[in-house]
């Protein structure tokens, strides 16, 4: 057994842990990632993954990246394994057509929705036994080419928003909108072939609210939970159906 | 190289952060962007980047369809013919 694995169903013990929870708005469980260079972690990590995860590695050119997906990857599989009460060599996971994971456990499909999403150092997994979620994180650091984004990605009443806005008050509030409509677009399952402009962030956040409701019938017969979990290191959002769509399934 | 490489590479070693790539070290045309670790804001901002150097537009539909900078090239190259 490899150093520091001799937590409960093989996982790496609480010493050894590279995740933690973050938050538990509405029916959503986050956790946080730590993504930062660790041997231990990463070679922990490293005996979760399954065949096709670690021939994934192999595509990765950089070691950054590819410690990033190991440490996220193992993590989503070990908070999995806790929420579904099974082993990891029980969980596997199929992918939707825009690339969402879909955990399966024996081959078979469960009640459980996740997301998952990192930047730098920090990773966030989402999930929710209720219905969809999506969650997106973004680093706090300087960042090139952004204002040209704007007309993009933003409606009016964003746009307008950010022409109020200078200097640090205006990176935030580009990454709490952002983060926003990441998280919508992923719980959607469509992600950035989403058009970020068709649709805005609900009102009483651009107002300044940390949560509001969002509803848009063209895009989905569902409301959705849009709540701002952003703090000092990072910007985050992560989106849930408050109602189930009518007739959908897990 | 055709001219539209050249300029990408350029801009690429310019504006877009590739976490761990060394300084200098010629960008693998056809490595997925998203394994190289750059995110998916940082990409969309580079990609809007190209297309108002090259005078194109790009929707957000085709920024998550292009996966390298290969792709992107064929893009603008397409965008051009």
């Amino acid at each position: 057994m490899t150093a520091g694995l001799q937590g409960d169903r093989g996982m790496p013990g609480d010493d050894l842990r590279w995740w933690r929870p973050y938050c538990s708005p509405g029916p959503v469980e986050v956790f946080h990632v730590a993504l930062v260079p660790h041997s231990g972690r990463e070679a922990a990590a490293w005996t979760l993954l399954d065949t096709e995860e670690r021939r994934r590695c192999r595509r990765f050119l950089y070691p950054a990246p590819r410690r990033q997906f190991v440490l996220s990857r193992a993590a989503l599989r070990a908070v999995l394994c806790v929420a579904l009460g099974c082993d990891n060599g029980e969980l596997t996971f199929e992918f939707s057509r825009y690339g969402k994971p879909i955990p399966l456990v024996g081959g078979d499909r469960v009640a459980l929705h996740c997301n998952i999403s990192h930047s730098g150092s920090h990773g966030l997994v989402a999930l929710s036994h209720r219905g969809r979620v999506g969650v997106d994180v973004e680093e706090r650091r300087p960042r090139k080419n952004l204002e040209d984004l704007v007309e993009t990605v933003f409606g009016p009443e964003e746009r307008a928003l950010l022409a109020r806005l200078q200097g640090k008050r205006w990176l935030d509030t580009f990454l709490a909108l952002w983060t926003a409509k990441e998280a919508l677009a992923k719980a959607w399952g469509m992600g950035l072939r989403t058009d970020f402009s068709t649709f805005q962030v609900p009102s009483e956040m651009l107002r300044g609210e940390r949560t509001g409701l969002f509803r848009c019938p063209r895009i989905s017969n569902a409301t959705w939970r849009l709540e701002d979990i952003g703090c000092d290191d990072l910007a985050a959002a992560v989106a849930y159906e408050e109602d189930r769509e009518a007739g959908r399934e897990f | 190289m055709s001219s539209t490489e050249e300029r990408i590479r350029a801009l690429v070693d310019e504006n877009l952060e590739i976490d761990g790539r060394p300084p200098g070290r010629p960008l693998d045309l056809d490595s997925s962007l998203r394994d190289s670790g750059v995110s998916s804001l940082d990409f969309v901002a580079f990609a809007k980047l190209v297309a108002q150097e090259f005078g194109v537009e790009v929707s957000m539909e085709e920024c998550a369809s292009i996966n390298s900078v290969g792709e992107l090239i064929e893009f603008l190259d397409a965008k051009a013919a």
